[in-house]
């Protein structure tokens, strides 16, 4: 257990080496590097969650140093471990291992960047280490370094490509969208400070219950705060906006920050500060409604997509909303279980699209792939592992979890048919859009050659991953026993008829999809083509158009207020008096000509003046 | 340690500089170098010999004008003791940026410089409030002249302008100290300079009111603030770069330095009833000056600008009265010399490469030289708000304290930082990333000098950023005597 302290910082020296060397070392070298520092922290990983399995799965912590100590307020660097920690740290490092070791295949000769292999691996490190400390901090300070730390990574991720103005303008776009939602959760971290007088999450926690009742303003407004912050961080709407174009990094990237890890910190941070949300089910409800929204309204957003990875990142984004809708409604370990599902799955989903991304030279849209499934078979039977366990068909890893939800959802007592129905339709829109990609990249005819490059670094980790997407359910619900309120079980009949209709949709949504796209194979862009249907589709295509009015009612006025004021209204003021002294000048410059005559003109007009004025006195 | 010899020294160096001009041409850049490397160490030494708990470094009483109660009283406490530090460092800075940026009067160039920094170290430890003043005008001259001499093509106009802040400002100081010297000698009878006994000058609370006023308008327009600003992005574009490190890294420090211990430490009470309007200058600074930022198009004015919007945590720190908001302000203080010292230093370097300030002739230049792209990535991201880096700390640390004072402020302020992301990264996109500028040749990156430096204040930052507790354990005695409460 004292090892703890090793496994973040394995990545921070794999990033320190990487990032002082300069580009400097051999490739094989920086790819030993990159990848092993992150072998290294999962070895650690898995002893320290032997040890803790084996003392019980008690609680530990291990003290580093007190980061500053001012006043009352002395917040600590302190590592804590429990369940939920521990899993949190098995898909950062598990997962996250094996998308570095697909990336030393990835990125080993890319066209674009060939002198930033070194670079691409320290930041990964980076990110890793940032990850880490989010989810193993003992205070919030803790993780909102890490929460900020892995936001910068994810910056300079997306726009590693950074030749390409529209990577530098996806990369700053996730930054400053993510950071309204940072600015949220500072401000309920202030908050709770005032409140609770300590950002110690633990500590705070235990005063939460004790100095708020039941239904607690001041819980709802901190709660809704970290909402704030968790939907910047987890692209849930309204902050959904930038994840799509996020897709712009390396696929590699796209795996492990916008699948697997860094999006789910916002599920992270609910469930570990689940008490406030206990305390104000009034803000618990509002994270499910948040869930549902966005799982509703980007799995239609999916159906119409072209490019391939667009269509994994707004399938992300509603599957993220399944684990908001999951902590809104109670079923938090099936939220923190579909959090590791869902990295196995979609880890695999992008790393098997990464390897038809590369073997059609960076192609990415679908409706120039088509009839691969020959050419690259393990990249397509990972695909195809990957989608029926997002789909979520029976026994894949997906299903257990997502049913979970679902069936948690509908026993809501506020809106239990309202989130079961709207989770029921996306559900099957996931399955038909499923279908449609598989359909699209593997079947029909070949439009574009493919190249197979791909050697064992890059296969084995897809092998891998199929076999956790497959077989990831069996860890169950319980390994975050003991952390979450409802102690890692769900008491449903999985044989009821609604758990009947869960398990159907998805089904549904294949057959259909087989019949809508599946005749259509390689074919038509559009669904059935009335101009209605073009209306629709382009309005689900624009993401429900976020993006248009974000762009009109913010981005355009700030930059145009920006433009007219360059100049600095504010020294308008101080110009203007220094232009006044001089038209002064001017002025009495001109009284001052030197002519005799004009000053005695002056003089009697002056004393004429002066006669009269006192005249005036006297006679009034 | 001998607080007049360091402040003779430097003078004594500039005049050295100045001669040594007929030796060889290149001769003043080595004394100046020597001088605030020597300096650095003998202040370092003075922290460093002094016992955990030390609340005073370094004490001087000398008469000097004794008919009107003037001494030459120095005090190095904690606050004015890591000010004179980063003063030294700074120049260390100033002196390597512009290693070969100036082609003519090398001798009083290097002159200008020393004697500015003179002033500053004067500025931060003086305890009798004629030699302050004395000081504030000595740090002033050579810096008109910083500008006006070796500026870029509009330097008459932005020396003037800064000129004319400065002294209009310094002059409503310098009739507050006279008053305030006046109704303490008609209450007790005793003329006295004496900053401790002026502190317990009994006065009738309106005149307190003005009188803090007059030192406050004085430290908020050096600090800058909005809507004292505007000279800043001037004065720093048109300077040479020595001049732009200098004035960023520590010149407005001098005005936070002066609210913390001349307008609060004197009107403990006026100041707490100004309170409000202090933050909402902050507040008002963060948010604009971002925004302002964002608006530029020339690299200098950027970062100039991006200095008015952290300044503002200052204000925002210091009127939020309490001890977390105030040594904000403190960490804030430091970690800013150190973030945009850099960044001015790298703006210096690209205009010596390039002949231009304006960023739509950049672009792309990461390519070009990858070194100073990854150190203005490092620098940007640090004056971002990046935890784990110093002004972090500081800018947090005022926000949590200035929350605990005013909630609708310090949220505006928050907003804030979304902006610094928003300019930051532009500065980050317009210069360094994108299609390499066709127009822009090969340029030469970084070498060692510049390396040097740089990472010096890359492990500052780092080191203000996850151990700050050394400069906290600095001024805590301070902000205690200041009588801020704890939270």
């Amino acid at each position: 257990m004292d090892a703890l302290w090793l496994i973040p910082t394995f990545p921070l020296l794999g990033f320190l080496v990487l990032f002082l060397s300069q580009g400097k070392l051999p490739k094989v070298v920086i790819a030993i590097v990159g990848a092993g520092s992150i072998g290294f922290a999962a070895v650690v990983a898995v002893v320290v969650g032997k040890a803790f399995m084996d003392g019980g799965a008690e609680p530990h912590s291990q003290q580093l140093w007190t980061w500053m100590r001012v006043g009352e307020f002395v917040p600590e660097i302190r590592l804590y471990l429990d369940g939920l920690a521990l899993v949190m740290t098995g898909v950062i490092t598990g997962v996250g291992f094996l998308i570095h070791v697909y990336a030393t295949g990835y990125m080993w000769d890319d066209p674009e960047e060939p002198e930033g292999f070194s670079r691409f691996f320290a930041y990964m490190n980076l990110f890793v280490f940032a990850m880490l400390m989010l989810v193993l901090g003992d205070n919030l300070l803790v993780l909102f370094l890490g929460w900020e730390g892995v936001g910068l990574c994810s910056y300079l991720l997306i726009g590693f490509y950074h030749r390409d103005p529209n990577n530098g303008y996806a990369a700053r776009k996730a930054f400053v969208v993510t950071r309204v939602g940072d600015t949220f959760m500072a401000l309920g971290l202030f908050l709770l400070f005032r409140e609770l007088g300590t950002t110690e999450i633990q500590a705070s926690l235990a005063a939460a219950n004790i100095a708020w009742p039941e239904g607690s303003t001041m819980a709802t407004v901190i709660g809704l705060l970290f909402l704030g912050g968790a939907m910047g961080k987890s692209a849930q709407v309204p902050l959904q906006t930038w994840l799509p174009d996020a897709m712009a990094g390396p696929t590699p990237v796209s795996a492990l920050i916008h699948a697997a890890t860094m999006v789910t910190a916002g599920v992270y941070l609910i469930a570990r500060m689940h008490d406030i949300y206990l305390i104000s089910p009034e803000a618990q409800f509002w994270v499910a409604v948040t869930g549902l929204v966005t799982l509703f309204i980007s799995s239609f957003t999916a159906l119409v997509q072209t490019d391939i990875k667009r269509v994994l990142a707004f399938s992300t984004m509603s599957q993220i909303g399944y684990m908001f809708m999951a902590l809104g409604v109670g079923a938090w370990s099936a939220a923190v279980f579909h959090l590791m599902t869902h990295a196995f799955f979609k880890a695999l989903l992008f790393l098997a699209s990464g390897s038809v991304i590369l073997a059609l030279h960076h192609e990415q849209d679908m409706f120039k792939m088509g009839g691969l499934w020959r050419k690259l078979p393990i990249p397509f039977v990972s695909m195809l592992v990957g989608s029926i366990a997002l789909a979520a068909l029976p026994l894949t890893s997906g299903f257990f979890s997502k049913d979970a939800i679902m069936l948690t959802a509908a026993d809501n007592p506020a809106a239990g048919m309202v989130f079961w129905g709207g989770a029921a339709i996306a559900a099957f829109m996931t399955a038909l859009y499923t279908t449609r990609m598989i359909l699209l990249t593997f079947f029909g005819e070949a439009k574009t050659a493919a190249h197979d490059s791909s050697g064992w670094n890059m296969n084995a980790p897809l092998i891998i991953l199929c076999g956790l997407a497959l077989g990831g359910g069996w860890f169950g619900l319980g390994i975050v026993s003991g952390v979450l309120p409802d102690g890692g079980i769900t008491t449903h009949d999985h044989f009821s008829p609604i758990a009947l209709v869960t398990m159907a949709m998805p089904l549904l949504g294949i057959l259909t999809g087989w019949f809508v796209f599946g005749s259509a194979r390689g074919g038509s862009t559009q669904l059935p083509g009335t101009e209605f249907a073009e209306n629709v589709r382009r309005f689900w295509y624009s993401g429900w158009g976020f993006d248009w009015l974000y762009d009109r009612a913010v981005v355009a006025p700030f930059v145009a207020l920006a433009r007219m004021n360059k100049n600095d209204f504010v020294d308008l003021a101080f110009k203007s008096t220094a232009s006044i002294a001089r038209g002064m000048h001017h002025v009495l410059a001109v009284v001052q000509n030197g002519r005799l005559r004009w000053y005695a003109w002056n003089m009697v007009l002056g004393l004429a003046f002066v006669v009269v004025v006192v005249m005036w006195e006297v006679l009034d | 340690m001998n607080i007049l010899a360091l402040i003779m020294g430097l003078l004594a160096a500039g005049v050295v500089a100045a001669f040594s001009e007929r030796i060889h041409q290149h001769a003043p850049r080595w004394v100046s170098l020597i001088a605030f490397v020597v300096a650095l160490i003998y202040t370092s030494s003075a922290w460093l010999g002094a016992g955990s708990g030390t609340e005073e470094y370094a004490r001087q009483v000398l008469p000097w004008i004794p008919r009107f109660g003037i001494q030459v009283y120095l005090v190095l406490d904690g606050l004015s003791l890591m000010l004179v530090a980063l003063t030294a460092f700074v120049g260390i800075v100033a002196v390597v940026s512009s290693w070969s940026e100036i082609s003519e009067r090398h001798g009083f160039f290097q002159f200008n410089i020393l004697w500015v920094m003179a002033g500053v170290v004067g500025v931060f430890s003086a305890f009798d409030l004629f030699l302050f003043f004395f000081f504030w005008e000595v740090m002033l001259i050579p810096m008109y002249f910083l500008i006006a001499i070796w500026g870029h093509e509009n330097r008459a106009y932005a020396a003037t302008k800064f000129f004319l802040f400065t002294q209009i400002s310094g002059l409503l100081m310098l009739f507050a100290i006279l008053s305030l010297v006046y109704f303490n000698y008609q209450a007790t009878g005793v003329i006295t300079f004496d900053y401790f006994e002026l502190r317990n000058a009994s006065l009738d609370p309106d005149v307190a009111w003005w009188l803090m006023l007059g030192f406050f308008v004085a430290f908020i327009t050096k600090l800058p603030s909005v809507p004292v600003h505007t000279w800043l992005p001037d004065a720093h574009t048109q300077a040479p770069t020595a001049g732009s490190v200098i004035l960023a890294g520590i010149l407005l420090k001098t005005g936070g330095y002066g609210v913390i211990r001349f307008a609060v430490g004197l009107f403990p009470e006026a100041s707490q009833d100004f309170a409000t309007v202090g933050m909402l200058l902050g507040a008002l600074s963060i948010v604009y000056g971002g925004y302002m930022a964002y608006s530029q198009s020339d690299f200098k004015r950027l970062v100039a600008y991006s200095s008015v919007a952290h300044m503002g945590f200052i204000l925002l720190g210091v009127y939020a009265f309490n001890e977390i908001a105030m040594q904000g302000a403190v960490v804030t203080m430091i970690a800013h010399g150190f973030s945009t010292a850099a960044l001015f230093m790298m703006a210096g370097a690209l205009q010596q490469r390039l002949h231009s300030r304006e960023m739509s002739k950049m672009g792309g230049l990461w390519v070009r030289a990858p070194r100073m792209g990854a150190m203005t990535l490092f620098f940007v991201v640090a004056s971002v708000g990046m935890p784990g880096l110093g002004n972090f700390v500081g800018e947090f640390l005022a926000l949590l304290g200035a929350f605990q004072a005013h909630v609708p402020l310090t949220i505006a302020a928050t907003i804030g930082i979304v902006v610094a992301a928003v300019y930051g990264l532009s500065l980050m996109q317009r210069a360094f990333q994108g299609v390499p500028n066709p127009d822009v040749g090969e340029i030469e990156d970084f070498g060692a000098r510049e390396m040097t430096v740089m990472i010096l204040m890359m492990i500052g930052l780092v080191w203000l950023g996850v151990y700050p507790q050394l400069v906290l354990d600095l001024s805590a005695p301070v902000i205690t005597s200041l009588g801020v409460a704890g939270l």
